[in-house]
C-alpha cells in the first residue's frame, strides 16, 4: 500500500514538473505527443499486457496535474479507449496489437458526456445517432462508444462517419459531435457484448467520473494557487489585498472546499480499488465527480471575483479556469442528474 | 502510543476483530429506546442516563481507549480508537456530552502536563464518574480566548480565585474544572496566563445555567467569589497556562469530528424519512438538493477521516484541524437546513424537547438551531478561516493594532 502511495506520489510529482515545463493551457500539438513519448497511457494498463499497473490512481494522479495545467491533450478519452481495449473480449494477439498502437501515439477518442441518441437498427445489422462532447477527433482514428448492450471500437474513416468541431467556452479543449450514419455491425470492432459489456461499460463510467474529478481538484489547487498570489502582489489603499480579512476569509472556505473534495477523490480511490464495475463504485464516482466538479465550480466563480478587474481580461489565465470548470460541471452525466442518481439511490435504500 | 498506531492501521477495515466485539458489545448495551425516553424530560433524567451509559461504557473499556496502558480500557492505537468511535456513531449510542470533558480534557492534561501527585489524585476518580468542566471562556473572551480575566492572586500557599466563566458544558453537575485564569498582566495576553484545577464544591463558586436559544441549558456560567485553590493544583508553572490550554484542546485528537461525521452520515435516514414523511419524495428539487447533501456529508466523513489518519502517519500540518472542524460545520448546517426545508410548516410547531441527541433529532428547527454549536463553539468559523488562510495559504495575519477613524482608539 505504502509502496503503491511513493509510486503515485513520484508520479504526480514528475507529471507536475513536466506540466510546470509547458505553461498553463499547453496546447495538444506540443503536450498530446509528449504525454505518449513519457508512457502516460500506460500507466493505468496492468503489468501482465506491459504496463505500469497503476490502475485508475495512477490514471487520476496524472489527470490531476493535467487538470492543474489546463493541458489540450486528450488523456482522459484516450485512457478509456485503452482500458476498454485491456478489458475487452478481443483474443490476446488483437488486444496486445491495438493496445501497442494506442499507448504510443495513435488516438482512440471516447465521449465525455452521455448526451447521445445512439441506436442500434431493429434488426441489428447497423448502427446510428449522434455523440457529443468527444475531444480531439480531428486527431484520432478510432473512436470507443458504448450502446445497449455493447462496447464498440470503430474506425473514423469509413464511410457514414461525419463530425462537426464544437467551439466551446472553455478553449482548453476541443470538443465534437459524432455523426453515425447506418454504420453495418458487422464491420465495426466489437469490444464486449451483453453481461461482459454491461460490466465494462460501468468500468468505463466509473473511470470516466474520477477522471473528471481529478481533472477539476487539479485545475482548482492551480486556481487558488493563481489566486492567493495575486492577492498577495495586489496593492489597494496601501496594503496587499491579502491583509483584507473579508478576502482572506473567502480564500479559507475556497480552500476547505477542494480539501473536501481532495479527500473524497482519495477516499474514493481506495475504495473503489480494481473494482470498478459494481454499483457500489458507480455509486461513489458519482459522488466524487458531483463534489468535485461542483466545488471546483465554486471556487473558480470565487476566484474571478477575488482577482477583480484582471480576472475579466483575456489577458490573465483566471478565465481559463472558470471556463474548464464551467464544462466539468455538465460532463459525464450532466449535474443535475449526478444529484438525483445519488439521492435515488440512496431512497432505494 | 505512535508506535502501534502503524501496525492497527492495516487492520481498521470491516472485518476487523475489534469492530465485530465492539458492534456486538453496542448491539447489546446501548439502551435501547433512549431517544423517545429522552423526549419531554427534565435534565435530571438526562444526567442518569448519562451515568448509566458512563458507568456500562468504562466497565467494558471503552470510555478510555485512548488512556495509556495500564489504565482499564487503556493503551488503544489511535486507529482502533477510530473504530470505536465509528461503532459508536453506527450504534446510534447516547453521546458521553457529561464526561467528555473529564474523559479527554482533564485526563489527557493531567497525563501530559500534571505532577504525579495530580495524577493519582485525580485520574482514578475520572474513571469512578468525576464529572469536570473546562472554565476557559468569559463574556468578554470568546474568540479572544487569551484575554481572559478572572484574576488568581497567590496568597502563601493558595491562589484566591475572583471572576467568571462562561458557556461551560454541563458546568452545573461538574465536580472539578479545569480553570484558565490571570496572575500577571504585565506581559502580552497570553503570557500571563495560569492552568488550575479547581473543586467546583469549593465555597464561593456558584453556577447559573444559560438558557440556551432551543429551550435546553446544557451551558452554565460560573462565578467564583474569593474561591480558594491549594498551589498543589497548579498545573505546569505560574505564567505558562497558555501552553498548557493548548495540550488540553488538543486532547480529543481530531477522534471528535470523525464520530460527528459519521453521526451525520448515520442520520441521512432522517432526511429521507422526512421526504416521505412531508409526502415530498416527488419533488426533484428536493431530492436533488438531497443527492447534494449526501455526498457533502461523504466529503466531510472522508475529510475527518483523512486528518485523522493524518495524525496517526505524523503528517498533520498546521491548518488541518481547522479544515475538518470548518467543512463539518458548514456540512452539518447544510443538512440540518434541507431537513427543515422539507419539514415545512410541520418543523415550525415546537416538539417535546429531546436531550442528548446532538444535532439529529429529526426536529430540524432544532437540529438547524443546534448546528450553531459547531459553528460557534470550540473555535468559531472565524478562527478556523483566520487559521486556514493565516498559516496554510501563507496570507498575512490580522494587524494587531487598529484604531476607529473619529478619535476612538
Amino acid at each position: 500500500m505504502s509502496e503503491m502511495n511513493e509510486y503515485l506520489n513520484e508520479l504526480s510529482a514528475s507529471a507536475r514538473q513536466v506540466m510546470d515545463g509547458e505553461g498553463t493551457a499547453a496546447p495538444e500539438q506540443t503536450l498530446w505527443p509528449l504525454t505518449v513519448e513519457l508512457g502516460w497511457l500506460l500507466t493505468a494498463v496492468p503489468e501482465a499486457l506491459d504496463g505500469l499497473g497503476l490502475g485508475v490512481q495512477g490514471a487520476c494522479a496524472l489527470q490531476t496535474e493535467l487538470g492543474r495545467g489546463l493541458g489540450q491533450a486528450p488523456f482522459l478519452a484516450a485512457s478509456l479507449a485503452v482500458d476498454a481495449l485491456v478489458h475487452s473480449d478481443l483474443n490476446a494477439d488483437t488486444k496486445a496489437e491495438m493496445l501497442g498502437r494506442f499507448t504510443t501515439g495513435e488516438l482512440a477518442t471516447a465521449p465525455l458526456a452521455d448526451v447521445s441518441d445512439l441506436a442500434i437498427s431493429e434488426d441489428q445489422s447497423t448502427l446510428g445517432g449522434t455523440l457529443s462532447a468527444v475531444p480531439s477527433v480531428d486527431n484520432a482514428t478510432e473512436l470507443l462508444l458504448w450502446v445497449a448492450d455493447r462496447v464498440l471500437l470503430i474506425s473514423l474513416d469509413q464511410p457514414g462517419v461525419a463530425w462537426r468541431a464544437r467551439t466551446t467556452w472553455d478553449t482548453t479543449r476541443r470538443l465534437f459531435d459524432v455523426t453515425l450514419h447506418d454504420l453495418p455491425m458487422a464491420q465495426q470492432t466489437l469490444l464486449a457484448q451483453g453481461e461482459s459489456a454491461r460490466a465494462l461499460i460501468a468500468r468505463l463510467e466509473v473511470q470516466r467520473d474520477l477522471g473528471l474529478a481529478a481533472d477539476a481538484i487539479g485545475a482548482a489547487g492551480g486556481l487558488l494557487d493563481l489566486t492567493i498570489e495575486h492577492l498577495q502582489t495586489r496593492e489597494q489603499f496601501g496594503r496587499p489585498l491579502a491583509l483584507f480579512q473579508a478576502l482572506k476569509h473567502r480564500c479559507a472556505d475556497i480552500k476547505t472546499l477542494l480539501a473536501a473534495a481532495e479527500a473524497l477523490l482519495a477516499d474514493s480511490l481506495t475504495l473503489i480499488g480494481d473494482d470498478l464495475s459494481t454499483p457500489q463504485a458507480q455509486l461513489q464516482a458519482k459522488k466524487t465527480k458531483l463534489i468535485a466538479c461542483d466545488h471546483f465550480a465554486t471556487l473558480a466563480e470565487e476566484a474571478l471575483q477575488l482577482h477583480g478587474g484582471i480576472g475579466m481580461a483575456s489577458e490573465h489565465n483566471c478565465h481559463l479556469f472558470l471556463k474548464r470548470a464551467m464544462l466539468n460541471e455538465h460532463l459525464g452525466s450532466g449535474d443535475g442528474d449526478y444529484r438525483l442518481d445519488i439521492a435515488e439511490r440512496f431512497l432505494a435504500g | 502510543m505512535s508506535n502501534n498506531d502503524t501496525e492497527a492501521f492495516i487492520d481498521i477495515n470491516e472485518s476487523s476483530e475489534l469492530r465485530r466485539e465492539v458492534r456486538a458489545w453496542l448491539q447489546d448495551n446501548v439502551p435501547s429506546g433512549w431517544r423517545e425516553a429522552m423526549t419531554g424530560v427534565d435534565q435530571e433524567a438526562f444526567v442518569q442516563l448519562q451515568r448509566e451509559w458512563f458507568g456500562k461504557l468504562s466497565q467494558a473499556g471503552y470510555a478510555t481507549p485512548h488512556w495509556p496502558e495500564g489504565w482499564p480500557g487503556g493503551g488503544r492505537s489511535l486507529a482502533e480508537q477510530k473504530i470505536i468511535y465509528e461503532e459508536v456513531a453506527r450504534a446510534d449510542a447516547p453521546r458521553l456530552i457529561l464526561y467528555f470533558v473529564a474523559l479527554y480534557h482533564a485526563a489527557c492534561t493531567l497525563m501530559e502536563c500534571g505532577t504525579p501527585a495530580q495524577q493519582e489524585k485525580y485520574l482514578p476518580g475520572i474513571l469512578n464518574g468525576e464529572i469536570w468542566c473546562q472554565g476557559f471562556s468569559e463574556p468578554n473572551a470568546g474568540s479572544d480566548l487569551a484575554s481572559l480575566k478572572t484574576r488568581a492572586e497567590r496568597r502563601g500557599d493558595k491562589y484566591i480565585i475572583n471572576g467568571q466563566k462562561t458557556w461551560s458544558t454541563m458546568a452545573q453537575y461538574a465536580d472539578r474544572c479545569l480553570l484558565l485564569c490571570r496572575t500577571d498582566n504585565s506581559g502580552p495576553p497570553q503570557a500571563g496566563l495560569t492552568y488550575l484545577l479547581l473543586n467546583m464544591k469549593a465555597p464561593g463558586v456558584s453556577v447559573v445555567p444559560i438558557h440556551q436559544i432551543t429551550g435546553d441549558d446544557e451551558f452554565a456560567e460560573i462565578f467564583f467569589d474569593d474561591v480558594e485553590v491549594s498551589v498543589d493544583d497548579l498545573v505546569g508553572v505560574e505564567g505558562n497556562g497558555w501552553a498548557v490550554a493548548q495540550a488540553t484542546l488538543a486532547s480529543e485528537r481530531g477522534l471528535t469530528l470523525v464520530e460527528l461525521s459519521q453521526r451525520m452520515r448515520y442520520s441521512l435516514t432522517m432526511l429521507a424519512d422526512a421526504l416521505k414523511d412531508a409526502g415530498k419524495l416527488d419533488d426533484t428539487a428536493l431530492r436533488r438538493e438531497f443527492g447534494e447533501v449526501i455526498s457533502k456529508v461523504d466529503a466531510c466523513c472522508a475529510l475527518a477521516d483523512q486528518y485523522l489518519l493524518k495524525r496517526i502517519s505524523g503528517d498533520e500540518q498546521v491548518g488541518d484541524a481547522s479544515l475538518v472542524k470548518l467543512c463539518y460545520a458548514q456540512t452539518l448546517r447544510a443538512f440540518t437546513k434541507l431537513g427543515r426545508r422539507i419539514s415545512g410548516l410541520k418543523g415550525q410547531f415546537d416538539p417535546d424537547f429531546m436531550r442528548g441527541a446532538t444535532q439529529e433529532t429529526g426536529h430540524w428547527t432544532l437540529d438547524f438551531m443546534n448546528s450553531y454549536n459547531w459553528s460557534i463553539a470550540g473555535g468559531s468559523n472565524e478562527i478556523q478561516r483566520n487559521i486556514i488562510s493565516e498559516r496554510m495559504l501563507g496570507m498575512p495575519r490580522e494587524p494587531k493594532t487598529w484604531k476607529l477613524d473619529g478619535g476612538r482608539a
